[in-house]
C-alpha cells in the first residue's frame, strides 16, 4: 500500500484511514469462504460510533468460514487523492480493495447518506447500478432503518435486509456459501436469498402506478408480496461485541456502548424508531452488568454508556446504573445516560452517577403547547418540564438545551408562540434557582418535521419550504433574548430528507444525477449543496416538494406497503385519527395494549425485566 | 521509553494519550487518578510528535498507586498497546521528579526525501554546508493570529548532515525542542525544500530518533 503511505501525510485526520486499532480483526484471507466488507456511508468517527457495526463485525468474524472488514466514506481531501492516484476504496484491516470481497454491506441510518453509498461504490470501482453488475461483482446489500422504505435505493442495492441485521446475516452467509459451492450465478444467488425471511431483492419486483402512487409488486413467482421485518426475540441471547474495536482517533461517541433495550413504546407519532423497533425488549440486569464488565476489560474505556432509544425507560435502570457505578467507579470509570427523560427521576439518577458533570442537559418537549404535544403523543407536561429544569438547575447544571420541531401536523401560530414562551419560562426557572447570571443559558434547537414511513404521520405532507422559512423567522424573532440561543435546522436539508424518506423508485435517477453533479456528505452542512440537489430533481422533471409535501390518501397504497414492520396500517391510521382529535395513546408497557399488532404479527412478546436494586436482587 | 511507528504514526497526541490510558486499563495496571469531578490518569508525555512522524525513543511518565516491576509493566503494556506503539523500556520514577516537558531541550531526526533527479553525495554536502552557513533561515508557520508567522530557525538547528542512500536523500538533524525557540521538523523540511537547492520531492519520511536534555555541546538522552 505504497500509494496510501504517500497520501496519508497529505490529508486531514489520517488516522481515519490507517486501521490497526485495538480489537480490529484481520483474518486470513484464503481461509474465509465468504468475505464481507462493511461500509458505513459516513466518515470514520461517525461510523465507529454506530453499535450495529460492532455487533455485525463481531458476529461475522466469530464464524470460522467468514470474515468482515470495515470501510468508511473518505473526507473530500482523501477522495481527491484517491481518485488522482487511482487508489480504490479499501478496507482498514487488510487494505484490500472492497471490490475483492464477496459481499459489500451498507447500513442506512439516514437518508442524506445515500449519496455516500453511490460514491463508495464508484470509488470501489463497482457499477453503481444493480443491472450493470456482472458475475465478478460483489453482492451489494444494505440494512438499517432506511431499509423500511428502500425504494429510492432500489436501483443500486442488490438486496435489502429488513429489520434487525444480526438475525438475518448468519442465514445470508450460510446460503451464500452453499450456493457459491454449487456454482450458482449471481441471479440464482439473489433468487435463492429472496426466499430468506426479511430479505427484499428489488430487482425481482416492479412498480405499478396506481392513482399517482408507485407501489411495488413482485415481478415473478416465488418472492413474497410483503417482506416482514426480522427481529431479535431475546436480547440476552443475542450477539453483542465482546471485543469491540476501539477507535484509534476520537469517535463521536468514544465510550463503551452497552445496549440495554430495543424498542420504545411511548408511541410518539412522528418517531419512526418508535414503530419499526417494536416491541420493547429489555436485556436482563445480569446480562447488562456482566457484558459491561467483559467489554470494559477488553477495551479499556473509562465510560460506560447505556444505550437504547430511551434508557431512563429501561425498567431496572436505577439498580443497574448504581451496580455499574459501585463496581467500576474506583477504577475511574463513569456511567452515562445518553438520553434523559424530562423527569425528576432521570435528573437525580444522572446527578448520582454522571462522572463528568457536563455543562448542559438536553430535553425534548418537541412542541410548544400541550395541545400539540397531545397531537404527537409526546407525554411531557409543561409542569414536569419546569420542575425537572428546576431540579437540574438546583443540582448544579446551568445550561439547558431544548429540542423542538416545527411544521408538525395541525400547528398554528399559537404553538410557535408556545415554544418561545416555554424557553423563557425555563430561563426564569434558572434565574429563580440561583444559577449565576453569567452562566445561565437556554439553547433552543428547532428542527423541521419530516414525515416518516411506518408512522401515523406517514400520509401527511411536510410544510412547503416557504412556510418553513416563514415559521423559522417568526420564531427567531420571538426567541431574541440575551440568554437564549436559538438554532434552526436548514430547511432545504429537511426537504431533501423528507423527499427521500417517503420517496419511490423514481428517486433513483435523481440520486444518481445528484451524485454525478458532486453531492457528497450531505449530512455535513459544509458539504450539503441544495442547488445541486434541486438541479438533479429538475433534470428528471421532478421536484423535491412533490415527494416531501405530498399528502397520501389514507385508504390508498403507499410506495413502502411491501415492507412489513409488523405494526398494522390500520393501527397507524387509527393513531392518525386520534392524533387529529387531540387524543393521547398510552404506553403498552403500562399494561394496556393499544393494538399496534406487532406482537401477534411477528409472534413475539414484549420483554420487561423487573426493577429493583442490583446486584443485591440478582 | 516507547516507539511510535506504523499506523500509530498517524495518531494525534491526544489519540496517543488515550491509547496509553486504555492499554493501561486493559492491562489492569493500578493507574493513579487526579482528584475531582472528572478524574483522569496521572500521565505525562515528553514533546508531542507531529502527526505522521515516527518516534523511536519517546518518553512518558505514568503514575501508579502500587509499585509494579519495570519489566512487568513494559510487558503488560506491550500486550495491550495497539499496532505500532511498543514500550522499549520502563524504569521506576523517583518520589519527586521533574516534568518531562521541562527536561527536553533537543531532538534528533532523520528525514528521508525523494529526489527528482539523481544527486551525488558531494552535492548534498555542499547544499547542507551552504544552508548552515546562513545567518538566518526564515520559514513561515501557519497560525491563528496572525495567520502567517515568519520565524528564524537557524539558531535552533544544532546539527544537520545529509547523505545519499538508494536514490533518496537522508538528512540527520538535531533541533531545538523547547517552549522557546522550538524548531519543528516540518520547519526544517520547509527550509530544505526552499533553500537547499536540492531537487527534493515527497514523500518525506520523518523519524524522531531521540529526545535529549541540555547537555551543552553534547547530547544527553533523557535516560542515560
Amino acid at each position: 500500500m505504497q500509494v496510501l503511505e504517500q497520501i496519508l501525510p497529505l490529508v486531514q485526520k489520517p488516522a481515519r484511514y490507517t486501521g490497526g486499532e485495538w480489537n480490529a480483526v484481520c483474518k486470513e484471507w484464503t481461509k474465509a469462504k465468504v468475505k464481507v466488507a462493511f461500509i458505513f456511508p459516513d466518515v470514520y468517527e461517525v461510523g465507529m460510533s454506530h453499535l450495529g457495526l460492532h455487533i455485525l463485525y463481531w458476529l461475522v468474524n466469530q464464524r470460522p468460514d467468514a470474515l468482515m472488514e470495515r470501510a468508511f466514506a473518505p473526507w473530500p481531501d482523501m477522495e481527491a487523492q484517491m481518485r488522482e492516484r487511482g487508489l480504490p476504496l479499501f478496507t482498514l484491516e487488510s487494505k484490500r480493495p472492497v471490490a475483492h470481497f464477496d459481499i459489500i454491506a451498507f447500513t442506512l441510518q439516514y437518508e442524506m447518506s445515500y449519496s455516500n453509498v453511490l460514491n463508495a461504490l464508484n470509488l470501489a470501482g463497482i457499477p453503481t447500478k444493480t443491472e450493470d453488475r456482472g458475475e465478478d461483482c460483489p453482492l451489494v446489500i444494505a440494512g438499517g432503518p432506511c431499509a423500511f422504505n428502500p425504494e429510492p435505493l432500489a436501483d443500486f442495492i442488490d438486496l435489502f435486509v429488513v429489520g434487525e441485521g444480526e438475525e438475518v446475516l448468519g442465514e445470508l452467509l450460510d446460503s451464500f456459501v452453499e450456493m457459491k459451492d454449487k456454482g450458482f450465478s449471481r441471479p440464482q444467488i439473489l433468487r435463492g436469498m429472496a426466499r430468506i425471511d426479511g430479505v427484499y431483492v428489488p430487482s425481482l419486483y416492479r412498480t405499478v402506478q396506481e392513482g399517482g402512487v408507485y407501489r411495488v409488486v413482485p415481478a415473478e413467482e416465488g418472492v413474497p408480496v410483503r417482506v416482514k421485518k426480522r427481529l431479535v426475540r431475546d436480547l440476552d441471547r443475542s450477539p453483542y461485541p465482546q471485543k469491540p474495536v476501539v477507535p484509534s482517533t476520537q469517535a463521536v461517541h468514544d465510550r463503551l456502548m452497552v445496549e440495554v433495550m430495543r424498542g420504545c413504546t411511548r408511541g410518539c407519532r412522528f418517531c419512526q424508531a418508535g414503530f419499526i423497533y417494536r416491541p420493547v425488549r429489555e436485556k436482563s440486569p445480569k446480562a447488562v452488568i456482566s457484558q459491561a464488565a467483559e467489554m470494559l476489560a477488553s477495551t479499556g474505556y473509562d465510560e460506560i454508556s447505556l444505550l437504547s432509544l430511551s434508557t431512563t425507560d429501561y425498567t431496572p435502570v436505577g439498580g443497574v446504573v448504581r451496580a455499574l457505578f459501585s463496581e467500576h467507579a474506583a477504577k475511574g470509570v463513569g456511567v452515562s445516560l445518553p438520553s434523559l427523560r424530562a423527569d425528576k427521576f432521570s435528573i437525580e439518577l444522572a446527578r448520582e452517577v454522571q462522572r463528568v458533570r457536563r455543562t448542559g442537559l438536553t430535553f425534548a418537549p418537541e412542541a410548544g403547547t400541550q395541545r400539540l404535544r397531545d397531537v404527537i403523543n409526546k407525554n411531557v407536561s409543561e409542569e414536569d418540564l419546569l420542575k425537572t429544569a428546576e431540579t437540574a438547575f438546583k443540582s448544579g447544571w446551568h445550561a439547558v438545551k431544548l429540542y423542538f420541531m416545527i411544521g408538525l401536523p395541525t400547528e398554528t401560530e399559537e404553538d410557535l408562540d408556545g415554544i418561545a414562551r416555554l424557553a423563557r419560562k425555563v430561563l426564569d426557572v434558572g434565574r429563580r434557582s440561583g444559577v449565576p447570571a453569567g452562566r445561565l443559558k437556554v439553547t433552543v434547537s428547532v428542527s423541521t418535521f419530516v414525515p416518516k414511513p411506518h408512522t401515523p404521520f406517514q400520509w401527511l405532507p411536510q410544510d412547503m419550504p416557504e412556510v418553513v422559512g416563514e415559521k423559522q423567522s417568526y420564531l427567531a424573532a420571538r426567541l431574541k433574548e440575551k440568554k437564549i440561543a436559538a438554532s434552526f435546522h436548514e430547511a432545504s436539508l429537511s426537504l431533501m430528507e423528507a423527499a427521500f424518506s417517503r420517496g419511490d423508485r423514481r428517486l433513483g435517477r435523481v440520486l444518481e444525477r445528484a451524485w454525478e453533479l458532486g453531492c457528497r456528505l450531505d449530512g455535513w452542512s459544509e458539504h450539503f449543496a441544495p442547488g445541486l440537489w434541486h438541479a438533479a430533481f429538475g433534470e428528471q422533471g421532478l421536484t423535491p416538494e412533490e415527494f416531501a409535501c405530498r399528502q397520501y390518501d389514507i385508504n390508498g397504497p403507499l410506495p413502502w406497503d411491501h415492507i412489513d414492520s409488523g405494526v398494522s396500517k390500520k393501527f397507524l391510521a387509527a393513531e392518525l385519527e386520534r392524533s387529529l382529535a387531540g387524543l393521547a395513546t398510552g404506553d403498552c408497557r403500562a399494561g394496556e395494549c393499544p393494538g399496534c399488532g406487532v406482537c401477534p404479527s411477528l409472534g413475539v412478546e414484549m420483554a420487561i425485566k423487573r426493577g429493583g436494586d442490583y446486584p443485591a436482587a440478582l | 521509553m516507547y516507539v511510535k511507528d506504523g499506523p500509530a504514526r498517524y495518531l494525534s497526541h491526544l489519540d496517543l494519550l488515550r491509547a496509553f490510558e486504555r492499554a493501561a486499563r486493559r492491562a489492569g495496571l493500578p493507574l493513579a487518578h487526579t482528584q475531582g469531578f472528572n478524574p483522569h490518569p496521572v500521565m505525562a508525555f515528553a514533546a508531542p510528535l507531529p502527526v505522521g512522524v515516527a518516534g523511536e525513543a519517546e518518553f512518558a511518565d505514568i503514575e501508579l498507586t502500587q509499585p509494579v516491576g519495570p519489566a512487568e509493566l513494559a510487558e503488560k503494556l506491550n500486550n495491550n498497546l495497539p499496532e505500532g506503539i511498543r514500550v522499549r523500556e520502563a524504569r521506576p520514577l523517583p518520589p519527586v521528579y521533574p516534568s518531562l516537558m521541562s527536561l527536553v531541550q533537543k531532538a534528533s531526526y532523520t528525514i528521508r526525501a525523494g529526489a527528482e533527479r539523481p544527486v551525488g553525495q558531494a552535492e548534498v554536502e555542499a547544499a547542507v554546508g551552504a544552508l548552515l552557513s546562513l545567518a538566518n533561515i526564515f520559514v513561515e508557520r501557519a497560525g491563528k493570529k496572525p495567520l502567517k508567522k515568519t520565524v528564524d530557525i537557524r539558531p535552533g538547528i544544532f546539527a544537520l548532515s545529509g547523505r545519499v542512500n538508494g536514490g533518496k536523500v537522508v538528512f540527520w538533524a538535531v533541533l531545538r525542542t523547547a517552549s522557546e525557540g522550538n524548531v519543528r521538523v516540518d520547519d526544517l523540511l520547509a527550509a530544505l525544500v526552499k533553500y537547499s537547492g536540492l531537487p527534493l520531492v515527497p514523500p518525506f519520511e520523518c523519524r524522531r530518533t531521540g529526545l535529549y536534555r541540555d547537555g551543552g555541546e553534547e547530547k544527553e538522552l533523557l535516560w542515560t
